[in-house]
């Protein structure tokens, strides 16, 4: 097992993409103060794949608001791609998606698609080729004129990666993308964005509650405790690429999954 | 075919309910008519008054009685013994008897006296009640029998008899009473038992006919003088009731209750015709004067038409009267030589002087009710309404089409023509009401310190009533020198100020509606909240504000036919309707509710219309 300290960069030579320190999170309520994460530190390099794994209440996704700059955390410090997370946002550095495909109902595939485009002001026709080329990539080239309420759930979710992927940002942050989805989806699901993984090149932040998920699509697995939530260990998955159905079936798989199981196990 | 099978699944419960709709019509017709119906039926003011022209009362034994006009040949002419109809009866061949005739009438000759109480006619009498007219002393005679409670069963002595009290018999055998039976109150006492399944009867009022074939008739006392039998028809005269004792004054008539208005009436004591005229005093009532001059030196004096008592309201002293307290100013003094009405509808009077004991108060013209004028049955009183409240619906439908053509389309007061003007008043209300909810939705979602300074306020105004609203609006636009009459304003305003108030707070849920996670997103892409709003908490809204829209529209029609109303505005459904009702055109308001209810539908599918155009996303499979 190569398990590493949180902080210490995997990949030296990559540029760092995101570079937590000290983080903590207090969300403070009426009565009582919650600690939803405490002195986290992490760093994430360029075209990592980083699966955020842990039972529910440990900061998984305040992590991932947090470097989105939709919260502001309490203390700590936050670099992405070497600006604060305000910049990054401004200068749309990443593109988010939720759990849930968040799809406007008022407009069609293309058009929720085109939204992020129109919000940066590119011009029409460009943006049209833009979100066609991406639901290529989604495979949802058919659906363009549908509503999303004609859309499955998986398709919905796909949608939402390419409305994601819309104005191409370096850094993809996934809140449980898959978790609303039955188990064949999902690892159809899992294929297609490792697919799409390796074609754009992008940095991955992957919050998941599933073992064999966070095993097949990362890179590495930050595996995180609740009450406090912070950052217990960093799992290397050195399972080979290019992975597909068999990966799933590996001895190597196996021995991860079961890893990250004990590892949660014991911290929890 | 698929796709006609398909629409009447989807209509056909609208379908159903309207049949049942139309069906409930009928009883809720007759539900809300019939008391109606009923009403008509029991109010004497609207009976049919008809007019008798009697003979005497005093019909000699023997006498010939003349008439006016003579009835059909070969009738067979018999006495009325009540005023009343009288049925044709081809069968036994009598027949009715038209207002006074004039024919030879002969009254036929004396009963042989069989006994004291029983008698036999030269001729046969028909057993029923109208069929005979039997006089006593030129009386009137009234017939009627009652049978026991009791059966016959060949074995009871004892038999119980309800309201009699003459002699007995049985089938059409008189009975001596002390030999045949014994009378203990109501109860009779046979010496043998009368046979199984006879009839026992007893003699209830005047006389009974015992055996009409061999005229064999049963008084209930001796009968003084002659019993004869009126062989001829005679409208009688109308006894007062009340007796003569040489003291009463009063009398009631029991038929001739119109007194009152009645200037043919003639009513006499015995065979003096009492004087109608009442006299005036020679002196002005001026609320001052007591004593009064009058023609006569005698009279029932009477003030406002009520009689005054002498001795303790006034004084006489020759033709000059003196009151006790002078009469008011303007009052109506008369006196009355003969007789005065006490009661006109109810056929009382007051006599001047009481008539001598035997002698007889009668009238031989009078007026009474004959029938309801509605009719005679309840369903024939409910079909003669002037007005239903709820017409049946089918009478509904034989007005719409004369109705919609009773104007033609150039003329203001068409039916089509109100129709469009209405919509257009609601329609400009909508779009005024729309603008300033959907302005207001916005700015209180913006700046929330105004939501909490204005939305008490957007609350209290939709508890104003908007009828006492209207008055002061059309007094405002009135005085900026607005024809309100003939305006599209007061309309547009009442129903905008309606329809506003679900639109502001249907819009203002509908901007807040959005998803957490959708502004999160907008967030993500760093939008700015003026692309916030347009292109995510605007097209979210959407549903919500037409959602209110039509909501607002039903309240917005209403407001829009009172404005009409109160407007005077002729050109609108709400003066139509208003119009109708006045003019008691029940089914035609009827006719103008459903217009109303239509356009309210049909507002309501224009504003679904505009929202599958313009929210197309909403549309479901």
């Amino acid at each position: 097992m190569t398990d590493t300290q949180p902080d210490a960069p995997s990949d030296a030579a990559a540029p760092a993409v995101i570079d937590i320190e000290g983080l903590s999170m207090v969300y403070r309520g009426r009565s009582q103060e919650t600690v939803a994460l405490k002195d986290a530190n992490l760093t994430v390099r360029a075209g990592e794949f980083i699966s955020l794994i842990g039972p529910s209440g440990c900061g998984k996704t305040t992590l991932l608001r947090l470097v989105a700059d939709l919260i502001q955390p309490s203390s700590g410090h936050i670099q992405v791609a070497g600006k604060t997370p305000r910049e990054a946002r401004l200068e749309r550095a990443y593109g988010y998606v939720f759990q849930a495909p968040v799809l406007y109902d008022w407009r069609t595939v293309i058009s929720n698609v085109m939204l992020p485009l129109e919000i940066m002001g590119i011009e029409r026709q460009r943006r049209r080729e833009r979100a066609a080329d991406l639901l290529t990539m989604v495979g949802l080239e058919d659906f363009q004129r549908q509503y999303p309420w004609q859309l499955s759930g998986g398709m919905q979710q796909r949608v939402s990666i390419a409305r994601a992927l819309a104005f191409d940002p370096k850094l993809l942050l996934m809140d449980e993308p898959f978790g609303a989805l039955d188990e064949i989806t999902r690892e159809a699901m899992n294929l297609e964005l490792l697919r799409i993984w390796q074609e754009t090149g992008k940095t991955v932040v992957f919050v998941t509650h599933s073992i064999p998920e966070a095993v097949f699509l990362s890179t590495r697995i930050v595996v995180m405790t609740p009450r406090p939530g912070k950052i217990e260990r960093v799992v290397e998955v050195d399972l080979p690429y290019p992975r597909d159905e068999r990966t799933r079936e590996s001895e190597r798989f196996f021995e991860l999954a079961t890893h990250v199981r004990e590892t949660l196990r014991e911290t929890h | 075919m698929d796709g006609s099978t398909a629409r009447w699944r989807v209509w056909w419960p609208v379908v159903a309910t309207l049949i049942v709709v139309v069906l409930l019509g009928y009883p809720l017709a007759l539900l809300f008519g019939l008391p109606l119906a009923r009403r008509d039926m029991l109010d004497l003011r609207k009976w049919i008054k008809e007019t008798v022209e009697a003979q005497a009362p005093l019909v000699p034994a023997g006498a010939t009685l003349h008439y006016n006009a003579a009835p059909a040949a070969g009738a067979l002419i018999w006495r009325q013994a009540l005023i009343g109809r009288a049925q044709v009866d081809p069968g036994t061949e009598r027949v009715p008897v038209p207002n006074g005739f004039d024919a030879p009438v002969t009254i036929g000759p004396p009963f042989e006296r069989l006994g004291p109480v029983l008698f036999r006619g030269a001729t046969p009498l028909a057993a029923d009640e109208a069929g005979t007219a039997i006089y006593t002393a030129g009386r009137l005679q009234m017939q009627g029998s009652v049978l026991a409670l009791e059966r016959p069963d060949g074995q009871a002595t004892r038999y119980t008899f309800g309201n009699a009290g003459g002699p007995v018999f049985i089938d059409v055998r008189p009975l001596e009473e002390g030999t045949d039976y014994l009378v203990d109150g109501d109860v009779v006492v046979f010496a043998e038992a009368p046979p199984f399944g006879s009839q026992i009867r007893r003699v209830s009022s005047d006389y009974a006919v015992v055996d009409g074939s061999s005229g064999l008739v049963l008084f209930a006392s001796p009968p003084e003088g002659n019993v004869v039998l009126a062989e001829s028809a005679v409208r009688l005269a109308e006894v007062l009731a009340g007796e003569a004792d040489g003291t009463n004054l009063r009398f009631r008539f029991a038929r001739a209750n119109i007194l009152d208005g009645d200037g043919r009436r003639r009513v006499f004591v015995e065979d003096r015709l009492l004087n109608p005229v009442a006299e005036r005093a020679e002196e002005r009532v001026d609320g001052d004067r007591a004593t009064f001059t009058f023609e006569s030196d005698a009279g029932i004096v009477a003030v406002d038409g009520v009689p005054s008592t002498e001795g303790r309201d006034f004084s006489r002293s020759g033709r000059r009267v003196t009151f006790a307290q002078p009469p008011p100013r303007n009052a109506r003094l008369r006196q009355h030589p003969d007789y005065i009405l006490v009661d006109p509808e109810g056929g009382e009077i007051l006599v001047a002087a009481a008539p001598t004991a035997g002698e007889l108060v009668w009238t031989d013209r009078y007026t009474f009710y004959a029938e309801p004028s509605c009719g005679n049955t309840l369903i024939a009183c409910f079909f003669a309404l002037p007005q239903h409240p709820v017409p049946f619906p089918h009478w509904i439908a034989e007005r719409v089409g004369p109705f919609f053509g009773k104007f033609a389309l150039t003329d203001e007061r068409n039916v089509v023509r109100a129709t469009l003007y209405t919509t257009l008043g609601t329609l400009s209300a909508l779009v005024l009401g729309g603008a300033i909810g959907i302005l207001l939705a916005v700015v209180f979602v913006l700046l929330r310190p105004i939501e909490r300074a204005l939305l008490p306020w957007v609350i209290a105004s939709q508890t104003v009533p908007i009828i006492a609203l209207v008055p002061v609006l059309l007094l405002v636009l009135g005085n900026f020198g607005i024809t309100i009459q003939t305006s599209l304003l007061p309309t547009a305003i009442i129903g905008g100020y309606i329809t506003f108030f679900p639109v502001v707070v249907g819009t203002v849920k509908g901007l807040r509606s959005v998803d957490p996670l959708a502004l999160d997103l907008m967030r993500s892409y760093a939008a700015s909240s003026a692309q916030v709003f347009v292109k995510v908490r605007f097209p979210a809204a959407v549903p919500f504000f037409f959602t209110s829209l039509k909501l607002g529209t039903a309240a917005a029609l209403v407001g829009a036919l009172v404005a009409e109303t109160e407007s005077n505005n002729r050109r609108g459904l709400g003066f139509q309707i208003l119009g109708q009702v006045q003019s008691g055109n029940v089914a035609d308001v009827w006719i103008l509710l459903i217009i109303s209810g239509i356009l309210g539908i049909g507002l309501v599918a224009l504003i679904g219309l505009l929202e599958r155009l313009l929210a197309p996303w909403r549309r479901r499979a």
